[in-house]
């Protein structure tokens, strides 16, 4: 015959003014936290912030929406590479040597071709290790934070095609 | 994993023979408020106490150590992040021991302040989370947004330090990545000023109060001997008596320079090592931070926050063992390396894991409301359990 040997929880012995007690210190323990909280109704501003209608202002440095200003990037991969995650896509050709000699805004010079700069935002951790590494400083996180989308096709991000490019004027920090 | 035959025929509670109905089988969890997360607890009860619980593993599983072992040393940082994700400094800044041990490397002292503020920062953070949500487990809801409302002023300093709110990759290798200005300071000052006052007052709306009390106290027993034999640590362990640890005990970083206590657990409302000495000595370490962030403060120097770190970063061949002491305990980093680009082995000893596992051993005998308080006092991160 099998037996299942369980722990008593442990309780102390109840005496008639011990249940007594026990009904005064819960009554008067409520009490004291009631009046605590009693205080917050007057006592304390809003804190919540009610998002649609007011609209938080991320700090400088937060790591939000990514953008690369395709102007100043030298395609040096050196943020395709230290992504943890490889979520960024880049594709260059050496630059003509007949062509007209370009700088970025740092007075770096252009010696590729930047054909593709794309960034799969579904996949990215936001880790920022890609925005260090960046010699001209041109991929930078944004404070932009409202970014959701439908599919996931619509999350990667071709900072060549002109309507993200538009965005240079809406969300970059000068 | 000792369970109960399911067919045995009698039930002996305690010296008392109870009726022995059919064992009923019940789910708790993935998905419920009180596994703080996705654990499921496989319970066996016989009517409202538990025989059997067993807890399942692997709803988070995200092979962060076969991932590690394919990443360089700094892009292991966003991933260590997200072990324990209410502690993300903590997790960062053991990692970047262990990595700046094996490489030999001189950490700055305003970098070693910096690290400790937000480390301590990140502990009380991570407690309130803790108090907060051990409220709602317990039927107090109100303390939750209190405590909320604290720890996002915590959040805010470290999104304006780091970026992130929560995934921090904050702490590198050599150093911290940006420096602290004397107006965040200032803040964090303010912050303990203000925090110290109502924290004692959280403490008497939940702690003292006869029915929180009642729900804890003389529950989940963890004695001395089970969290050594269970291989218990960080609050657990402390609130089980054992005066233990590692900031004082094994000093890493600058901890030495520091002046603080240990709080233990005596048995103040019932026996030690129940559920409510699990809640305090959270409470009393969120006030033994704010000591350890006040002389921070008045002792921190100024200088650089980067040490010198090669650019691609080679670790020499060799393996190392580093712990650290988290929110939740002992943090264990076993870097293997092999003289290349990427860890050859990186293995984690979790806290959490450890704690899971003295669910089976506590939760005999519970009835299934206390089953609620022991999960939630031995809080868990899934996380950090599954990696």
């Amino acid at each position: 015959m099998e037996t299942i040997h369980l722990k008593k929880h442990i309780e102390p012995e109840l005496t008639f003014t011990k249940w007594f007690k026990n009904v005064y210190d819960a009554v008067k323990t409520t009490m004291i936290g009631m009046g605590i909280t009693f205080k917050y109704v007057w006592a304390r501003d809003v804190v919540t912030i009610e998002y649609p209608e007011v609209r938080e202002e991320l700090p400088a440095n937060s790591r939000s929406r990514l953008y690369n200003d395709a102007e100043n990037c030298i395609s040096c991969l050196q943020c395709a590479v230290s992504c943890p995650v490889d979520c960024i896509y880049i594709a260059a050709v050496k630059r003509p040597t007949d062509a007209a000699k370009i700088k970025t805004k740092d007075g770096t010079p252009i010696r590729l071709d930047l054909k593709q700069y794309t960034i799969d935002t579904a996949l990215c951790c936001y880790c920022g290790l890609c925005t260090t590494v960046c010699p001209t400083e041109c991929l930078t996180h944004t404070t932009d934070y409202e970014f959701a989308s439908y599919t996931l096709a619509s999350m990667k991000y071709d900072y060549l095609a002109p309507d993200i490019r538009a965005w240079r004027t809406r969300i970059v920090k000068s | 994993m000792s369970t109960h035959n399911e067919n045995a025929d009698k039930i002996i509670l305690g010296d008392q023979e109870v009726l022995k109905s059919e064992l009923l089988t019940l789910n708790m969890g993935p998905q419920h408020p009180a596994t703080h997360g996705v654990l499921r607890v496989e319970i066996k009860t016989d009517s409202e106490i538990v025989v059997d619980a067993i807890p399942h593993l692997g709803y988070l599983h995200r092979c962060f150590e076969k991932h590690a072992e394919n990443l360089d040393y700094r892009g292991v940082i966003p991933f260590v992040d997200r072990m324990d994700y209410l502690a993300a400094m903590s997790m960062e800044w053991g990692y970047a021991l262990t990595v700046e041990k094996m490489l030999g490397t001189e950490v700055p002292k305003r970098a070693e302040y910096v690290r400790v503020l937000v480390a301590e920062l990140q502990r009380i953070a991570s407690h309130l989370v803790f108090f907060g949500t051990y409220g709602i487990d317990l039927g107090a809801f109100t303390v939750f947004l209190y405590c909320f409302e604290d720890r996002e002023e915590i959040l805010r300093l470290f999104e304006e330090l780091s970026g992130a709110r929560m995934l921090y990759n904050y702490i590198w290798i050599g150093g911290v990545w940006n420096d602290i200005n004397d107006s965040q300071l200032n803040r964090v000052k303010a912050f303990c000023d203000r925090f110290e006052g109502e924290l004692h007052k959280y403490h008497t709306l939940v702690g003292e109060n006869k029915i929180f009390i009642g729900r804890t106290a003389n529950v989940g027993i963890i004695s001395e001997k089970m969290a050594f034999d269970f291989g218990a640590t960080g609050p657990i362990l402390r609130a089980s008596g054992v005066k233990w640890d590692l900031r004082k005990n094994r000093p890493y970083s600058i901890y030495d320079k520091f002046d603080f206590d240990i709080p233990v657990g005596v048995g103040e409302k019932g026996t030690v090592g129940d559920c409510w000495d699990r809640y305090h000595v959270r409470v009393l370490e969120m006030f033994e931070s704010i000591k350890i962030i006040r002389q921070v403060l008045d002792g921190i120097e100024e200088g650089p926050v980067m040490g010198k770190v090669p650019k691609i970063i080679k670790v020499p061949a060799g393996e190392i063992y580093m712990r650290t002491e988290c929110p939740r305990g002992e943090l264990g980093y076993h870097l293997i390396s092999d003289g290349g680009k990427t860890p050859y082995r990186l293995k984690v000893k979790s806290s959490c894991f450890t704690h899971v596992s003295i669910l089976p051993a506590i939760a005999p005998g519970l009835m299934i409301a206390d089953m609620v308080a022991s999960i939630g006092s031995i809080d868990i991160v899934l996380g950090e359990v599954d990696r």
